[in-house]
């Protein structure tokens, strides 16, 4: 059930340049989300912008969650002048979280740039509750914007590390770092990221037939599977149920529900 | 607050937009949407509607611009998955129908009255996503009143439940789309529909919508909305539906002073849930603040010297 409330911000730090970190206090919120959850952010009161931002839960505690975003937008560049102690009204949680794999399954999860938003929490997740530590793959333009290295660390994750240009880990992309986990039928791979990253990250499941679940991002108006906004194409024969709501069928979906050739193209 | 709408019984004067509230379900997550005057649904077709590819939506001040194409779980799937939940919570429901043809709309009116689907027909003759912007231009049949007469007929024939005209704001004169549904017979008319807009994207030089056009709603077309209301008030006998932009109670009120004899809340649901509850309270609260005692005392009821 979600809910919608003022949250008192309890913390906000720019965490790599252009990103930024803030933790909200929402207890009712904290209790019911999972990780692969979304919130709706209300940026501003008044009408303009007149849409909430959505976004990713980076991680659950027990009064109140955080979130991890960069500044892109006219949205995300108000958000970024907040200061603890002012309050945002939240919106969430919202969608469908990672599902769980199979008791002792191998897992990677596969971050693209600020698309590690929803992994933190996911990787507690699968600690506390699949009895396995999650393997990570950390991606990004270059070493700076790498985030989140330090809290999966702490959480003694392996972290595998892949920049475009080479400045950290291996030179090369998510899906090329991927691969040289060798994931199969018995791991289950969770990413998020842009849609070109996890296409390829998909292409890469499929033909090791490792089972996926992409969690997407969407501009959305209501988050709540009302608008049909934010849908995308979905791999579905009957014609009526091809487009699939990101905010409300998703944000994680099966790899292979996604028609990623017509979703690649936006 | 109980009004009356070309004979639909509100029990206030507030209902939602076609399409800014799924079909009701969606948003009792929040509150108790039975306690609204009337839950308008997604605008149901005679099958269901895949809707446009996306981009579908963006923002733009104080507003959005959506092409969302009816994307509509069609007739039989509202009536077997959709309606239970609305008659079971007890509301009052207004049916939104769309079709390609005067008897299209005629047949959807007969199945919501037959199957018990609806207590109101809304007509959508004003749909601006449901064309192909690149090839077929955006002529919609409420921009013509000869056919605004044809298909207001063809649902009135078709049905005994109350009918309402949803109209377009792309028109020269509203006035004359509202005259040709009421002598048509319609029992009342939606104002307005979304405004005509697009974007394009200066950097890659693209629509920004695939659809190219959309549909403008939100804050940003809020006088727009009033002043069609009361342009077609003075022109018509029928009730009104007013609706445009709608966020407060003090918005709903300059619906109603306009000419209005009900008022729906539309995207501003979007941005909060239960904007269409607080208008009902609101305008409970207005109505004790300035004594008013019955809020149909309101409608037209705009002071000028």
């Amino acid at each position: 059930m979600p809910h919608v409330v003022d949250c008192e911000i309890k913390a906000h730090q720019e965490a790599a340049p252009g990103h930024y970190r803030m933790a909200l206090h929402c207890p009712d919120i904290a209790k019911e989300a999972l990780p692969g959850q979304f919130c709706m952010i209300e940026v501003r009161p008044g009408y303009h912008p007149f849409l909430r931002r959505p976004m990713s839960i980076e991680r659950i505690f027990r009064d109140g969650i955080s979130i991890l975003y960069k500044v892109e937008g006219e949205g995300t560049r108000l958000l970024s002048g907040y200061r603890t102690g002012q309050s945002l009204n939240v919106q969430g949680p919202l969608g469908k979280p990672f599902p769980l794999p199979g008791e002792g399954k191998r897992s990677i999860l596969v971050g693209g740039g600020i698309g590690v938003a929803p992994l933190p929490g996911l990787a507690e997740r699968l600690m506390r509750e699949a009895g396995r530590t999650p393997e990570i793959v950390l991606a990004a333009r270059t070493d700076s914007l790498l985030l989140c290295g330090k809290d999966f660390a702490q959480m003694r994750c392996r972290v595998t590390l892949a920049t475009d240009d080479g400045s950290a880990g291996m030179k090369g992309f998510a899906s090329d770092a991927l691969r040289t986990l060798k994931p199969g039928p018995d791991t289950v791979v969770y990413c998020c990221g842009p849609m070109p990253m996890m296409r390829a990250v998909h292409d890469v499941c499929a033909e090791l037939d490792a089972p996926c679940f992409a969690s997407l991002e969407a501009l959305m108006a209501c988050g709540d599977g009302v608008c049909m906004g934010c849908v995308v194409e979905a791999n579905v024969e009957i014609e009526a149920e091809r487009m699939v709501r990101v905010c409300a069928d998703g944000p994680v979906f099966d790899s292979r529900v996604i028609n990623w050739s017509a979703a690649g193209k936006r | 607050m109980q009004v009356n709408i070309g004979g639909l019984v509100m029990k206030n004067p507030v209902t939602v937009g076609s399409g800014t509230f799924g079909y009701g379900q969606e948003y009792d997550r929040y509150f108790d949407v039975s306690r609204l005057g009337a839950v308008t649904v997604k605008s149901l077709s005679l099958q269901p509607r895949a809707g446009n590819r996306p981009p579908r939506l963006v923002e733009t001040p104080a507003g959005m611009l959506n092409a969302i194409g009816l994307q509509n779980v069609g007739i039989e799937a509202y009536l077997r998955d959709k309606l239970p939940f609305l008659r079971e919570r007890g509301c009052t429901v207004i049916g939104n129908i769309y079709g390609y043809s005067p008897e299209e709309y005629a047949q959807l009116a007969e199945i919501l009255e037959r199957e018990g689907g609806a207590d109101a027909i809304e007509a959508n003759l004003s749909c601006p996503n449901v064309h192909d912007a690149k090839t077929r231009g955006c002529k919609l049949v409420s921009q013509s009143p000869e056919r605004v007469a044809e298909y207001t007929r063809a649902v009135k024939a078709a049905t005994r439940l109350p009918v309402f005209i949803k109209l377009s704001p792309n028109v020269m004169d509203i006035t004359e789309p509202a005259l040709a549904a009421e002598e048509a017979g319609a029992d009342g008319l939606s104002l307005i529909n979304t405004l005509l807009g697009m974007g394009i994207d200066p950097e890659t030089r693209r629509p920004i919508l695939s659809n190219i056009v959309g549909g403008l709603s939100g804050p940003a077309i809020r006088p727009v909305a009033v002043k069609m209301v009361w342009d077609a008030a003075r022109a018509v006998r029928i009730p009104i539906i007013g609706m445009g932009g709608i966020c407060t109670a003090e918005d709903a009120v300059q619906f109603l002073l306009a000419g209005a004899s009900a008022v729906a809340v539309g995207c501003a649901s979007f941005r909060r849930p239960d904007t269409a509850l607080r208008v009902v309270e609101g305008l409970e609260a207005y109505c004790a603040r300035q004594g008013v005692a019955d809020i149909s005392a309101l409608v037209g009821a705009m002071k000028v010297d």
